[in-house]
């Protein structure tokens, strides 16, 4: 069983299966040519957690980081873009840059500590569940800033010249090109020496100092890129649901998105965004046949993963520790 | 600055019912974060399925009192079920898990998962509450206060009492503390160290259930209700020292405290965020604990 699964995600991320990969994005392009809208718009949410999946195996499987912050980074995405177009009246298009900066400043300004504290992963989980919380409380109580549990409504994507981005067919196309841009970047960053230092990292990180190199500083950047790409796939999200609630920050979505990452295999980048895609369409198909079942199934799917292949899962995760 | 004036103006008798408060919402938050310390006192494991466990019992407590009328029969299923989940889940899946922390986070944090969904699948996401089997008022310190809440502080206090005991005075005491220093030398010594492990998640279980189970007629019950007492009790597990059960017990006071008398001075998310925020520099800068040295756990 487990050498199947291993077998299967090795062909999945191996380079001459490229052309599955080639085949996905060709099916992405001309879906919204051969389905229904209603399709086209589900399809683009399950893009866009496809690049949360990502940016959340960043921190956990590249970094080992395990955070139970992503939905507030998320959030902190939607957040700006809607803060924005509702309150402030400004550009969508404004949202985007502050989403990033607010996120990474965020990001840095929690990550400093902890990172260069180095304290135990245990800790870091912890002290980001404690961040998450907080930031869900304040979207909750600071009603004038973040509209409470209201949240704020009505954000509607604008004209691209002569192209009305609030339908769903060109949001749709936007989505994926704002995925794309993004998912194409981190694989070549990944790729890159800045990769292999994160990766040799991971497996001997007392090493790569003797050698030189800071970890910390290669840790914090990690981590920061990770809540960036986060919040710029909150950013996106807020244009297909037109609202930005607490419930974008709710653990609930953590919880998803880790077990995204963890089912998909952390770590493997094709992964995360392969089980986020899937998993979210399942979600959208179970909530038609049965509401409350998708998490039951995700739960279970889950337990079951981390029961039947322990290693599958832990093994890129916990290259470093031994 | 209002707030300040508000409580210097506190009569004596509101000044009772707020201590009276944050005494019985500390208990709440005690039973919760003991089971959380023991568990991770001494296996290690960070245990995201005890909030479910929490609501579990909650709702069997309910539904029981719903069938039988007796608020005891109803506890006592409460938290017999859940014990026996808790030996079921531990004998099954968890014990594998205890080499990897993450393993084991991961792992727990999907059973919450999954017994939270069906909780809220079986029994809708509307609240439901419970009549308490004390409905009426005690006079005490001239304050008529709710005596459920009394019952809750009595029972609160009788385990505090019951579990120090059990850890300073008994054979199992002590095989759990030489379980969660060294493990292996406790086996040479003829510790069956699985068992302890089995029987200190049960114990542990048990409490989130009893929590449950006690907190019912006071707040209503929802299937997420134990994710908030969670995470609650693991911030009061960490500035209490992780494994300290006494460090539980005396922060679980002190923020019963601060939300009985924090909201006279901040709205009480904010008296909850700020909560966070302590935590949060405890995580940092003193992450075991107030006192330094966690007691079970080395």
């Amino acid at each position: 069983m487990n050498a199947h699964v291993n077998s299967l995600r090795q062909y999945l991320t191996d380079g001459n299966n490229r052309w599955i990969g080639v085949l996905f994005v060709l099916a992405l392009l001309v879906l919204p040519m051969v389905s229904q809208e209603y399709f086209v718009g589900i399809v683009t949410k399950a893009v866009i957690f496809g690049l949360f999946a990502i940016s959340v195996d960043i921190a956990l499987g590249y970094t080992g980081l395990i955070t139970l912050a992503p939905a507030a980074f998320f959030g902190i995405g939607a957040y700006s873009v809607a803060k924005v177009v509702v309150d402030y009246d400004a550009s969508y298009w404004l949202g985007f840059p502050i989403a990033i900066i607010v996120a990474a400043v965020v990001a840095f300004l929690i990550g400093y500590v902890p990172i260069k504290r180095r304290i135990g992963e245990v800790y870091f989980v912890l002290f980001t569940m404690a961040f998450g919380v907080i930031v869900y409380d304040f979207t909750f109580v600071t009603t004038s800033f973040t509209g409470g549990s209201n949240g704020l409504a009505y954000v509607s994507p604008p004209m691209f010249f002569t192209i009305n981005l609030a339908e769903t067919v060109p949001f749709y196309y936007f989505s994926l090109f704002v995925v794309g841009i993004l998912v194409v970047g981190l694989y070549l960053l990944l790729r890159s020496d800045y990769g292999r230092i994160l990766h040799a990292s991971r497996q001997n990180e007392v090493r790569m100092r003797y050698l030189g190199y800071d970890t910390d500083r290669e840790k914090l950047l990690a981590w920061i890129i990770s809540a960036t790409v986060s919040s710029i796939a909150g950013a996106v999200y807020v244009g297909t649901i037109g609202v930005a609630s607490p419930s974008l920050m709710e653990f609930a979505l953590t919880g998803e998105v880790i077990i995204w990452v963890v089912v998909g295999g952390a770590g493997t980048f094709v992964g995360p965004f392969i089980a986020a895609f899937v998993l979210s369409l399942l979600e959208n198909y179970l909530g038609s046949v049965w509401a409350e079942g998708y998490l039951i199934v995700l739960g279970v799917l889950f337990v079951a993963f981390i029961f039947l292949l322990p290693e599958g899962i832990m093994g890129r995760l916990q290259q470093g520790e031994d | 600055m209002i707030g300040v004036v508000e409580a210097l103006l506190l009569t004596p008798n509101e000044f009772v019912t707020y201590l009276l408060n944050g005494i019985s919402r500390g208990m709440i938050i005690f039973l919760v974060a003991s089971g959380l310390t023991l568990i991770f006192g001494l296996i290690g494991l960070i245990n995201f399925a005890h909030g479910a466990m929490v609501a579990l019992g909650g709702y069997l407590t309910i539904v029981t009192v719903g069938t039988t009328g007796s608020f005891w029969f109803g506890i006592a299923a409460g938290v017999l079920l859940v014990a026996v989940l808790g030996f079921v889940l531990e004998k099954t899946i968890l014990h594998r898990l205890y080499d990897e922390p993450l393993l084991g986070f991961l792992g727990t944090f999907g059973i919450g998962l999954v017994i939270e969904q069906l909780l809220s699948f079986h029994f809708g996401d509307q609240s439901r509450s419970l009549e308490s089997p004390f409905p009426g008022t005690i006079d005490l310190f001239g304050v008529a206060y709710p005596a459920h809440r009394i019952f809750v502080i009595v029972v609160g206090v009788t385990v505090a009492l019951l579990v120090g005991a059990l850890l300073s005075q008994t054979r199992f005491g002590l095989e759990i503390h030489a379980t969660a220093n060294k493990s292996a030398t406790a086996e040479i010594l003829g510790v069956d160290s699985g068992k302890v492990y089995t029987a200190t998640f049960v114990l542990g279980s048990a409490f989130a259930a009893l929590a449950g189970g006690l907190t019912a007629p006071i707040t209503s019950m929802s299937p997420g209700i134990g994710t908030s007492y969670m995470l609650m009790a693991f911030l009061v597990i960490i500035v209490g020292g992780m494994g300290s059960f006494k460090g539980s017990f005396l922060v679980s006071m002190i923020v019963g405290q601060i939300m009985a008398f924090g909201w006279l001075f901040l709205e009480p998310t904010y008296v909850q965020m700020s909560i966070f925020v302590a935590a949060m520099v405890f995580i940092l800068y003193k992450p075991r604990g107030f006192f330094g040295k966690p007691e079970v756990f080395e």
